[in-house]
């Protein structure tokens, strides 16, 4: 067992001897300039293909159905952003739609994110999720929603500036002391007859 | 309802949108179908992936890597036109001066004005 054991850790020390040369051999090798030539010759079959990720815009009807073959639309529904520059090369134009206004009882593939695995997503699908930007339809239409929200602020204001113009607050007055305005707690002598305050009128 | 105007950047209620009453041509409805077609083939590769037993690592999904990296390189594709040198000009440059000149008056009138003794400073340790 021991033995066994012992020649394991021999042979595992062994191999890593041999993966060290290996890739000291493909680093001497290395035919790419910079910090290419550190990498091994070949990469992982892992991962999209070097076809699928995004291009250039496509021109050519031909170019532009194999964009829609690699993003699993149909030819019909793809449609490029148009060409002006702003990097957005061959990826789809998608409408505008949040994810607010999917189906809510539907079987997602990612329920929360309300979308199936190897959908197309919008360029802007980060701003869609179902915390952030809502696009479903409102309540109501758009003029009934203006006239109930500026006509309540607009009555508010205005109901606040007649009542700045006309305050209307209960009448007051100076407060009034029994005993003569309090003669004698004030300091008053009590030997001396103080005059007769009067605070009412009958 | 007739004249129903929706909210700016808001969709129409499904049950105002014409196309749920209009669309429904032989061709419309073999869109559908291709369309159903391709959903149900991601569906069948994900859920083979998902069930299967001998699956150690995350399923990987192609389309959530193309948008990562159509986001995250807009460079190659990017070509310096009137529109978009104008952007760049407009929120990459023009804020830099703007501030620059902004700041340096505001503050230049303040000094000046503490020089002169007429600005009042509640907070000034220094004194």
């Amino acid at each position: 067992m021991r033995s066994s054991s012992s020649a394991g850790r021999q042979q595992t020390v062994n191999m890593a001897g041999v993966g060290f040369r290996r890739w000291a051999q493909a680093l001497s090798k290395g035919k790419a300039p910079g910090f290419s030539a550190l990498l091994s010759g070949c990469r992982a079959a892992s991962g999209v293909s070097k076809g699928g990720l995004p291009g250039p815009c496509p021109t050519t009807p031909e170019e532009k159905a194999a964009a829609a073959k690699k993003y699993n639309m149909r030819v019909d529904d793809y449609e490029p952003y148009p060409d002006k520059g702003e990097g957005f090369g061959d990826y789809p134009n998608l409408p505008e739609r949040s994810q607010h206004e999917r189906d809510p009882w539907y079987q997602w593939d990612h329920p929360d994110l309300r979308r199936n695995w190897g959908e197309p997503m919008h360029w802007n699908f980060d701003m869609f999720i179902r915390n952030r930007v809502d696009t479903s339809p409102s309540p109501v239409d758009w003029s009934t929603m203006c006239k109930q929200l500026f006509g309540f602020i607009g009555f508010m204001l205005f109901m606040f500036y007649v009542g700045e113009k006309f305050p209307a607050y209960q009448p007051v007055a100076p407060k009034q002391y029994p005993y003569n305005n309090l003669y004698l707690e004030k300091g008053g002598d009590p030997e001396k007859q103080p005059e007769e305050v009067k605070n009412y009128k009958i | 309802m007739a004249d129903y105007r929706e909210a700016p950047l808001a969709t129409r209620p499904k049950t105002l949108d014409p196309n749920e009453y209009f669309n429904v041509s032989p061709d419309q409805r073999r869109a559908e179908e291709g369309r159903a077609a391709l959903r149900a083939n991601l569906k069948r590769q994900y859920q083979t992936q998902l069930n299967n037993p001998h699956r150690q690592e995350l399923i990987e999904d192609p389309a959530l890597t193309r948008w990562v990296y159509a986001r995250a390189n807009p460079y190659t594709t990017f070509r310096p036109t009137f529109k978009t040198s104008l952007m760049g000009a407009m929120f990459g440059v023009l804020p830099l001066f703007v501030l620059y000149y902004a700041f340096k008056t505001d503050r230049d009138r303040k000094e000046d004005q503490i020089k002169a003794g007429t600005r009042e400073r509640k907070f000034n340790l220094s004194s």
